[in-house]
């Protein structure tokens, strides 16, 4: 609290005796207590505005800087382009592992119009209305009439058109030369390629840029005046992929399914021979993102994060093998159900009070799965999924894969490690489970996925599990298939081995009761695995042995079959005949009960 | 006030004389940086003059209206009803909050017959109002003492944490930082500051150096999220299309540009935003360098213009007002250019003034109406 002081009588009478107006000198005093008051509290603030003027000057100066340094120093595509200098309008062809074209360029032309050089713009109008339908004389007329001298027409005419443009006979329209992208496989293979577009429009070249897919990934390379008479050569088999896309086209129509992805991925070294999502898109003519269109760009295969259901339970009876937690022989307590906290774990069909591991997986068991995953333990489960790349994005060269990251559960529990052990409670891609399913089945080497032809097969460095262990899983999913869950799956001489899964899709707060994620996942021949195949069907439904069948060993499993049928003489697999597997005794799993 | 009309050699003006004492030249640059804008929003429409430019001419006919309106009310009514302003605003945060996810979710507006607004726009000036009201009653010599700090930061995190929960990344910065200088130049001391600063430093550098070690801070999504936040060419066809299509177009205008009308870049659609929050390519690409750093000189121009004006002025609340909204301006602009030219990440912080949108026009020019009217009814005192 500041006082006031009284006024000084001295003052007053001093002011009186020299015959001035008192009040007036009072006033004088308070300007003089108020001006001292608030002379350190302005000059602070006075001081602060002067720092803060500062700080904004520098900041204009930074960005003026900026601006400079942008303006002057980013003329790779600009100055070229006005200076009329030829842009960077060639591009790499991409072809398929066996020299099939599946992207390059054609020349064709754009059509644009300087006014000052035109003399009839009501004549110019009409005729481009006539030669283009979908343009009309009005728009274009007002075109015309804007400022400025330059307008586009089109971005790419045909020859025919160039010719109709030509007779017209009008001056002031133009023609600029550019390549376009042609894509002559079209939608068989959109979602790997991507698309491109162009990047700078000049009257006279345009330059190409990829925007999604192989494309985008390789957009350098592609540009590359060095390597422009060298085509990338991808991993993809043309016609793999054209007898891929076509089964599961027609699986998926026989289903009445919404979507599927199918992978045929080399088991020795990773390489990706066919990868194909439905519905897909054209590249030729690619949609926007945000249009009615735009969900198509997405990719099961690649983007799409999925739980994978009992296709996991090959990583548990793998992973458990590797550590001798048991044997393709050991029982495995299956008396269900099995309660863990809340929760209660149960099976399809009850399966009787033991099994042996290749039974747990012959059956589907996910009460077996369940005990053997506690019997390995959580930490192992885990570094077991990280080592083959659970954990991460698929390293695959699609730019659009990289934001699929994998859903782990945020605390992994006990239940976690129960539930992730019948493929509950971890999604990931179909590309992941193929990746991971060619890493254990190769032999037991880590690979990693590739759509490059060419890949170094893996070394003992990269081993995850021991050839025997490796050995022992085949011949479980070869069982699978002989006399299990994937029977469908079981063409003759070919040696199918794999696994069912089938996911109840997660809606809002749950799981949803009638739509399910079928996936069978699986490699042929089982006796030296050659290549990895995961197929997957979204909300798939059929009418057999009556009743409605949703599960993957309806679906998923019969799909993998016809799959078999058609690539594997393309992929030059003579059918074997078949080596049968005897039976060694069993041991117990002593320790596995509750 | 007696006191102060005694002592005033010069009065403040009173009625329509008030009109003269406008800070006119402010008003002009702030129509010639609004008519650049006019310029841009019938250039990306490729010259459409309805789509755009119409509306936000109307817009700003409007504004400038209710800007000299404002100026003209004395700048103590002002001061008088921040709080009820600061708490307005904070009702209807809180009624988007709970009315709005009702209904559509995504943008959050209050609709208002033809005038539709967005509450945080508004909160952004009644948080500077508020905060400059309390440094006004506060006397001189608690400003420092910590439970006086804590009133006004709890002033602000109330709003900005709402902000945030919407979210508007951008518009939470800009309210932090004008609430911050308004709390600088009221002299709040050294400390205060030095100590938020290091604390954020030391917060980011934890993240950061905790990153595969033990006593990781953050989930490895977490941490990839921000990475693509940081670097958006990890999401190519996301965040990092915008920055690399906007660089380009600001490459391509080179020193002088390529006039107007006849920029390929923003017209053939490769930009997305064009009209909105990356605005200034569209310009940098007609006019180049030089049609850039002019709308840059305006821009400081109306800054330095402004914080002359707090200088000038004695009334505590007026001074500390302009310089708050000053600042809040100026950070509007400044996170814009730095979100186009890739200095920062896109925050969604649009170009004041220039780029299309109504609620941030009426706003601003609302503000720039309390500025003026601080200067107008500016005590015009017989010493210093």
């Amino acid at each position: 609290m500041i006082r006031v002081p009284l006024r000084p009588l001295a003052q007053v009478i001093a002011a009186r005796s020299q015959g001035l107006n008192p009040d007036i000198v009072e006033a004088e005093r308070r300007a003089a207590v108020l001006r001292n008051r608030r002379s350190e509290e302005r000059r602070r603030a006075e001081w602060r505005l002067w720092l803060l003027s500062g700080v904004f000057l520098l900041a204009f100066s930074a960005v003026g800087g900026k601006m400079a340094v942008i303006s002057a120093s980013a003329p790779t595509e600009t100055r070229r382009a006005v200076a009329g200098e030829p842009i960077r309008a060639h591009r790499a062809d991409i072809v398929d592992r066996n020299g099939v074209l599946l992207a390059t360029n054609m020349v064709t032309s754009a059509i644009y119009v300087e006014t000052r050089q035109m003399v009839d713009f009501v004549g110019v109008a009409e005729g481009l209305a006539s030669i283009f339908p979908d343009l009309d004389a009005e728009t274009l007329l007002e075109k015309f009439e804007r400022p400025g001298n330059f307008h586009w027409i089109r971005s790419e005419i045909s020859p025919e058109q160039q010719q109709a443009v030509h007779e017209l006979g009008q001056p002031g329209v133009y023609f600029g030369p550019r390549e376009t992208r042609i894509y002559p496989q079209g939608q068989r293979i959109g979602h790997i390629l991507g698309g491109s577009r162009y990047e700078v429009q000049a009257a006279r070249a345009a330059e190409l840029e990829g925007v999604a897919g192989i494309e985008y990934q390789f957009d350098d390379r592609l540009g590359d005046p060095e390597q422009i008479d060298t085509p990338l050569r991808l991993s993809i088999d043309m016609q793999v992929q054209n007898a891929t896309r076509d089964v599961l086209q027609s699986q998926m129509d026989a289903y009445g399914a919404i979507g599927a992805a199918a992978i045929v991925m080399d088991a020795t070294n990773g390489e990706v021979v066919s990868m194909v999502s439905l519905p897909d898109f054209d590249p030729n003519d690619r949609p926007a993102p945000q249009g009615p269109d735009g969900d198509l760009l997405f990719s099961r295969a690649s983007q799409g994060v999925y739980e994978l259901g009992s296709t996991f339970k090959a990583f548990a009876a793998a992973n458990a093998m590797e550590r001798g937690v048991a044997g393709p022989n050991t029982i495995i307590d299956t008396r269900g159900p099995l309660t863990w906290g809340r929760f209660r774990i149960r099976d399809y069909h009850n399966y009787g009070p033991e099994l042996t591991l290749t039974e747990v997986m012959v059956k589907s068991s996910n009460i077996g799965s369940a005990r053997v995953a506690l019997q390995t333990g959580t930490p192992a489960q885990q570094d077991f999924l990280r080592e083959l790349g659970f954990f991460d994005a698929s390293p695959v060269e699609l730019p659009e894969a990289r934001n699929a990251d994998p859903l782990l559960p945020p605390r992994w529990s006990e239940l976690s490690t129960i539930t992730i052990s019948y493929g509950h409670g971890l999604a990931a891609t179909p590309l992941h489970l193929a990746t991971a399913y060619a890493s254990v089945v190769n032999g037991g080497l880590r690979v990693h996925p590739t759509l490059l032809a060419g890949a170094t097969p893996p070394t003992e460095e990269d081993r995850v599990v021991s050839r025997e262990t490796s050995q022992a899983l085949n011949q479980m999913l070869r069982a699978v298939v002989s006399r299990g869950t994937a029977s469908f799956a079981n063409i003759e001489g070919y040696e199918v081995g794999g696994k069912t899964g089938t996911a109840d899709k997660p809606n809002v707060g749950g799981y949803a009761e009638d739509s399910v994620i079928a996936t069978f996942a699986g490699m042929f021949p089982s006796s030296n695995p050659r290549y990895v195949v995961v197929v997957s069907l979204d909300e798939p439904e059929t009418f057999a042995a009556g009743a409605i069948r949703r599960t993957a060993g309806w679906t998923a499993a019969p799909t993998m079959g016809m799959l078999v049928t058609r690539i594997a003489p393309i992929l030059g697999m003579r059918p074997q005949p078949e080596v049968l597997v005897e039976n060694v005794p069993a041991t117990t799993l002593a320790s596995a009960g509750q | 006030m007696i006191y102060w009309e005694q002592m005033n050699a010069r009065p403040t003006p009173t009625g329509p004389a008030k009109l003269l004492h406008v800070h006119w030249p402010l008003v002009i640059l702030i129509c010639c940086v609004c008519g650049a804008g006019f310029l841009m929003l019938y250039s990306v429409a490729g010259g459409n003059l309805d789509r755009w430019a119409r509306p936000q001419m109307m817009r700003f006919g409007l504004g400038i209206i209710a800007m000299l309106f404002i100026a003209m009310i004395h700048v103590d009514f002002w001061r008088r009803i921040s709080i009820f302003a600061y708490l307005g605003g904070l009702a209807l945060l809180l009624a988007v909050e709970f009315i709005g996810e009702v209904g559509m979710g995504a943008q959050r507006w209050i609709d208002l017959g033809p005038l539709r607004l967005q509450p945080s726009e508004l909160m952004k000036v009644a948080l500077v109002m508020v905060i400059a009201q309390y440094y006004a009653w506060l006397p001189q010599e608690k400003v420092s003492h910590p439970f006086w700090v804590a009133v006004p930061l709890v002033m602000t995190a109330i709003p900005v944490m709402l902000v945030l929960k919407q979210p508007d990344l951008g518009t939470s910065i800009l309210m932090v930082a004008g609430a911050g200088v308004v709390m600088f130049l009221a002299g709040v001391s050294w400390w205060y500051f030095g100590t938020a600063i290091a604390a954020v430093a030391t917060t980011v550098w934890a993240v950061f150096e905790s990153r595969g070690q033990t006593w990781q801070l953050l989930n490895d999504y977490q941490y990839r999220r921000i990475d693509i936040f940081l670097d958006p060419s990890k999401d190519p066809l996301g965040a990092g299309y915008h920055i690399t299509q906007a660089k380009i177009a600001l490459g391509a205008g080179g020193l002088s540009g390529r006039g107007f009308m006849q920029g390929t870049q923003s017209r053939l659609d490769f930009l997305p935003e064009k009209h909105t929050d990356f605005i200034f390519t569209s310009l940098a690409e007609q006019f180049g360098f030089v049609g850039g750093l002019t709308l840059l000189g305006l821009y400081t121009a109306i800054i330095m213009f402004c914080l002359l004006s707090a200088f000038s002025n004695r009334d505590r609340f007026g001074a500390l007002m302009t310089g708050g909204l000053t600042a809040t301006f100026f950070f509007f602009f400044a996170v814009n250019m730095a979100m186009v030219m890739g200095l920062l990440p896109v925050v969604g912080v649009p170009l004041p003034l220039v780029s299309y949108g109504g609620s941030a026009m009426l706003v601003l020019l609302g503000a720039f109406g309390l500025i003026q009217s601080a200067h107008v009814h500016r005590p015009r005192g017989a010493y210093g």
